[in-house]
């Protein structure tokens, strides 16, 4: 079969918005891929494939799954077909990111000091109170520059309308900026041509952006700082991602055990004694950072981290206690923060969202639940989540329940039919749905977005879930600049 | 450097060298295996008992079985020291510290790792494959060697890496030796002509040098001559101690923490111990005893050098 053919199969579906195909024709920005592709027999683009999946598997971009005592490695799955975003829309992506953003770090800085959009009531503050993300512990720490949020994950996605809509913001500790990277390393061995003349905006200074960043947060004077990524081991799925950071910034990769504090101090433990740590970029969570402030039992955290923190002796990337401000109820709220804090208009809109301790809200939306994806506001990674399209009758009743019983903890939104790109499955093109996640970096020289994103795939036919744990893949995200403007 | 890098470092080192040590010893016994006619044939002996803690009772059993011995050796779990489990965790060490070392280091170890956990392996050993694996598995150690040494830089963890090679290096040579000079009494006196001694000499690399060095037919004190004192012979064990000492006089300069001269005097006098000794002092029944003594020291040093310098946790 030829790669023609592929295109010709390639299906319709209405009142969904594919990327690559209208209703009459391939769109302008997926023609190169289209002249490329049409021209190759499946099976070349079948041993593309397969180097893909070796290139993964050889530099051990892999996961374990363990049974039977024996770990085997698997890659995540990545598909070889580019997903393309124009300049055009990109500007409007950035300029909504950077706009979320600058409202959400003023928000974290506001949250935990003064609280003047709880007094003002722009957001209330039983909401906030309850959010289990709200960290009592750091409130009046004074961080660097006043960012709280140094880089964001924040995830979009693509309406039957061709508009991109914020699904939520990740402000802890997002992951997959590695997959980003590597996927387009891989593209340049798969598609090297294609990527040479497709005027594809570059994207690889990104752990360059990051180092800045971290650098700048640095406040003892000192001429060779120490800067760490703080991971949670080997055994840790994005163990992967941890060293490729550590690796293209040149910083110390270092466990908990690895760390000490002393009068205030966080040390490293090297073979030439203790050596005084300025930056953790830590990819552990909140909870698991001080045992003596938050879980008791965690091993992965440096005990008296946090008094050395709120001294000002380290600087911690991101900050502690991000997680109320990308609470999933709080986030129905960030297009008033922008509103109220920068005094503009929302400028990449939020999906409309029902608070379920709101009574009418409720209602409509036990009435419709068909209709709506219902989400438990302190989870992710897809987990706590119940599709109302697909679920069956006793898991939405065992929903209602459940939201009954603790409605803080549920919001519910309309199901939005995600856009779809072509995939390369089974020897076929076959549309799949996607998200997209830009890497935003806030520094204090302001925001920077590297053009690019990481574009996860819902592999399964029909499936709405992007999520690696749920059977998710990736592809290379292109913005492309398009030849005589659009 | 961070003492838990320098420990991983250490030992993947270690682990590398191990394998790369086994897979010699190994090729050597399966080639061997063939000429069953061969009087006083080793065989699988020396590897099943370096190289697993079975009891003799199992080891009696096992080395008549080519393909167990082989399987158990190279892929069986249950063998805390079989192949697959000493890469394994040369890998994790790889793994740990995937920021310290450089991409090509690390691809190579993974690679290794594959090719040791790939599916079809166990069967490929059971039949006449079985020589084309071992080829393959000892060429990716060749290739884990050149590739740390042209990509790896000069510095601290390099000192680390070749301490733990050298010491590891030390205590394999120290262990064929023993065992095959076991299996005559540690008698010098006891002629055992060349196609005895060829085993040990082709697992330790040292065959071709041996011919070309020694005419006389006084093969049971040549061999013990070139693979204990050989200066040029890089698995000898002069040699290993000349490197491993090197290397630690380079860490303990960079790295003087409490307790690094009681390292220097310990190494030092194990150094010394083979620098300045050659059979005529040892005497032949005496071997047996000087190689035990080797091995001894050497382990008491490995714990105090990981007191020192890789106490983390």
């Amino acid at each position: 079969m030829t790669g023609d053919l592929l295109f010709q199969q390639y299906p319709f579906v209405p009142h969904i918005w594919d990327e690559m195909k209208d209703a009459e024709a391939i769109r302008r920005q997926y023609l190169s891929i289209y002249e490329t592709v049409s021209k190759l027999s499946l099976q070349d683009l079948e041993k593309k494939d397969s180097l893909a999946s070796e290139l993964f598997m050889s530099q051990g971009i892999t996961f374990t799954v363990y049974s039977d005592n024996e770990g085997i490695e698997r890659i995540f799955p990545f598909d070889i077909i580019p997903r393309i975003i124009t300049s055009t829309e990109w500007e409007h992506i950035e300029s909504g990111i950077k706009q979320r953003l600058k409202a959400l770090n003023l928000f974290l800085k506001d949250i935990y000091n003064e609280q003047q959009i709880i007094k003002e009531n722009i957001v209330p503050a039983a909401l906030i109170a309850t959010c289990p993300h709200f960290t009592r512990e750091i409130f009046g720490i004074q961080v660097p520059h006043d960012i709280y949020v140094h880089i964001a994950g924040i995830d979009l996605i693509r309406g039957d309308d061709g508009r991109f809509y914020i699904l939520e913001d990740n402000l802890r500790t997002p992951s997959g900026v590695s997959y980003m990277l590597e996927n387009r390393e891989v593209t340049k061995r798969i598609f090297p041509d294609l990527l040479a003349s497709s005027n594809v905006r570059m994207i690889n200074n990104y752990p360059l952006l990051l180092h800045d960043n971290l650098v700048s947060l640095v406040t003892r004077q000192t001429e060779d700082p120490v800067i760490v990524l703080l991971t949670p081991g080997m055994f840790n799925s994005a163990y992967f991602e941890h060293t490729f950071l550590a690796r293209q910034m040149g910083i110390q990769l270092v466990e908990g055990r690895d760390l000490l504090v002393d009068n205030q101090k966080v040390y490293m433990k090297t073979t030439a004694g203790l050596r005084q740590v300025d930056v953790i970029y830590r990819r552990v969570d909140d909870e698991f950072l001080d045992p003596l402030v938050f879980r008791p039992d965690s091993a992965l955290g440096v005990p008296g981290l946090m008094s050395a923190y709120r001294k000002g002796n380290v600087a911690i990337v991101n900050a502690l206690g991000n997680g109320v401000a990308d609470d999933k109820a709080v986030y129905a709220y960030v297009p008033a923060m922008i509103k109220y804090y920068l005094n503009e208009e929302p400028i990449l809109p939020n999906i409309p969202t029902y608070q379920m301790k709101n009574t009418d809200e409720r209602e409509h939306v036990f009435a419709n639940m068909h209709k709506m994806v219902v989400k438990e506001t302190n989870q992710s990674g897809g987990y706590g989540m119940v599709m109302g399209n697909s679920a069956t009758e006793v898991e939405l009743e065992n929903a209602k329940k459940a939201i009954l019983a603790n409605p803080r903890s549920f919001i519910a939104q309309p199901i939005i039919q995600l856009s779809t790109v072509p995939c390369l499955i089974d020897g076929k093109l076959q549309p799949r749905h996607v998200d997209l996640r830009p890497y935003a970096l806030c520094g204090p020289n302001g925001i920077d977005i590297v053009p690019g994103g990481l574009t996860r795939v819902a592999l399964r036919e029909g499936s709405l879930v992007v999520n690696s744990s749920q059977g998710g893949g990736s592809k290379d995200t292109w913005i492309v600049d398009m030849e005589g403007g659009h | 450097m961070l003492s838990r890098i320098a420990d991983s470092l250490f030992w993947l080192h270690r682990y590398m060298e191990r394998a790369d040590g086994m897979l010699r010893l190994l090729k050597t016994s399966y080639i061997l295996s063939f000429d069953k006619v061969q009087t006083n044939s080793i065989t699988w002996e020396p590897a099943l008992k370096i190289f697993t803690s079975l009891s003799p009772q199992e080891i009696e059993v096992l080395k008549k079985n080519d393909t167990a011995a082989l399987q158990y050796i190279l892929t069986d779990t249950d063998n805390f020291n079989s192949l697959k489990v000493i890469v394994t965790r040369a890998r994790e060490n790889a793994r740990g510290v995937q920021d310290q070392i450089t991409k090509e280091v690390w691809e190579q170890v993974n690679h290794f790792y594959h090719l040791i956990n790939h599916p079809a392996l166990p069967e490929k050993l059971s039949g006449p494959d079985a020589i084309v694996v071992i080829d393959a598995l000892i060429h990716s150690c060749d290739q884990f060697c050149g590739i740390t040494d042209s990509t790896m830089p000069r510095g601290q963890g390099w000192n680390y890496m070749n301490l733990g090679k050298f010491t590891e290096r030390c205590l394999l040579t120290a262990e064929f030796t023993s065992a095959f000079y076991k299996k005559i009494d540690f008698d010098f006196t006891n002629e055992q002509d060349i196609l005895y001694w060829r085993s040990l000499l082709l697992a330790l690399s040292g065959y071709e040098l041996h011919l070309k060095n020694y005419s006389n037919q006084n093969h049971n004190y040549n061999v013990a001559q070139q693979v204990l004192f050989d200066r040029n012979f890089p698995r000898s064990l002069y040699y290993a101690f000349e490197r491993a000492h090197r290397y630690l006089l380079e860490i303990t300069a960079t790295n003087p923490v409490e307790g690094t001269a009681k390292l220097d005097r310990a190494f030092g006098r194990l150094h010394s111990y083979v620098k300045f000794s050659d059979l005529a002092i040892i005497g032949d029944p005496g071997l047996e005893k000087y190689l035990l003594i080797i091995r001894k020291e050497l382990n008491d040093f490995g714990k105090l050098f990981g007191q020192i310098y890789f106490s983390y946790s």
